[in-house]
């Protein structure tokens, strides 16, 4: 009914249908691991659409040449190298670069990390998503491996007058832990496995060090963005 | 009288030919959909795609997401192999038989007053409404029967005629 054999002759035998039927079920496995393997490759070059970040987590305007995501744990040494350096950065050159900070802790060694990025975000829907994470970064070897719940999240909080209670229930909230979810998911399909990753204008750079290569081969391209309106270019 | 014999077998041929590109068109139309379909799920978490199948209430998180990571490879390759016509009356019978589930789930949904925001048919973006969904989906079907019964024209299956 479904495969071939139909117009069945005398002169056909079983034999030319089993060799037609093979030959497509052939062509069908060819088929089924071409799209696999551009499936797969799709996802590692990291052409999978981003999901938006809230805007707290968003710095620098959105015709900037240069767009960096990042996927960042506030308990990674690296992570907290690369905050600064991208800080510098986005004062360097205010209308040239974009940053996207997306949260992918490392739930296996960072006991805590998940929770921190759920606290950041909530202090961010308070509006002190940066003094809080810049808190974060600092004492995460107070916090990032301890065996009981860190009192520094609340710490940090009284500290910058947000509502803790509030910020407790925002974290515990399922669409808070919902949203961090479907960020860490989006990390893994992009194959993300360490942090810091980035993705510069969709180029894909670990760590602190690739990054600044990177962002080195477009100085240049920031350079003349930077450049008062009218100036000449250099000759 | 032998003229009235021709252009009989004249109009016969036409209407064979026009239901065989009625065919070929369902074929890639179902195709294209079920390619595209199942393409926009597997570049996006399945998460998002599982929550969205949560949503119906048939089945837990665990088998959501089960079904999740399943369906998209399952929604592409159908489609990659219908439209390419290899083994095309297996893969039209599979696109409708895939099609007729996902009515059933829509019609439960429907029937219960579930708030479905996202149908979850082409990745967890936002979606028409259940009904539009249905009718929608309806015409697949036709389509897939059309590929079915017709959809032999320009296949991998017929040149290994």
């Amino acid at each position: 009914m479904f495969f071939k054999k139909e117009k069945i002759t005398p002169c056909m035998g079983y034999t030319k249908i089993m060799r037609d039927n093979v030959r497509l079920a052939a062509l069908a496995g060819a088929v089924m691991f071409l799209a696999t393997i551009a499936v797969l490759l799709a996802r590692q070059l990291a052409l999978v659409p981003s999901r938006p970040a809230p805007g707290f987590r968003t710095f620098g305007p959105p015709d900037a040449v240069v767009k960096i995501e990042e996927y960042s744990d506030y308990a990674c040494g690296a992570c907290r190298g690369a905050a600064g350096k991208l800080e510098e950065m986005l004062k360097i050159y205010p209308g040239g670069i974009r940053l996207t900070l997306k949260h992918y802790p490392l739930v296996n060694i960072h006991p805590w990390s998940l929770d921190a990025a759920a606290y950041a975000d909530c202090a961010g829907e308070q509006g002190k998503f940066k003094a809080y994470t810049a808190r974060l970064f600092e004492s995460q070897e107070k916090w990032g491996r301890t065996a009981r719940k860190p009192g520094e999240f609340e710490a940090f909080a009284r500290e910058l007058s947000l509502d803790w209670p509030a910020m407790q229930a925002c974290a515990a909230s399922p669409q808070t832990r919902q949203r961090l979810k479907l960020e860490m998911a989006e990390g893994d399909l992009k194959g993300v496995s360490a942090t810091p990753t980035f993705f510069i204008n969709g180029k894909r750079a670990v760590g602190p060090g690739q990054l600044l290569e990177q962002l080195r081969k477009l100085d240049k391209l920031l350079e003349n963005r930077n450049k008062p309106a009218g100036e000449c270019p250099e000759k | 009288m032998p003229g009235e014999i021709i252009s009989g077998m004249e109009t016969m041929d036409s209407k064979t030919n026009i239901w065989k590109a009625a065919g070929l068109l369902a074929r890639l139309a179902v195709g294209g959909v079920f390619i595209y379909a199942g393409t926009i799920k597997l570049l996006a978490p399945a998460e998002e795609f599982a929550y969205a199948i949560e949503t119906y209430k048939v089945t837990g998180p665990q088998l959501s997401l089960w079904a999740a990571y399943v369906m998209p490879w399952l929604e592409l390759y159908a489609g990659l192999l219908l439209v390419a016509g290899i083994f095309t009356r297996f893969n039209a019978a599979l696109c409708g038989a895939l099609l007729l589930f996902f009515e059933a789930l829509l019609a439960q949904a429907w029937l219960r007053g579930l708030p479905v925001t996202s149908c979850g048919c082409f990745g967890s973006g936002g979606s028409n409404s259940l009904p539009v969904e249905f009718l929608q989906n309806l015409v697949f079907l036709a389509l897939a029967y059309l590929a079915y019964r017709f959809g032999r024209l320009f296949s991998a299956d017929s040149k290994a005629d």
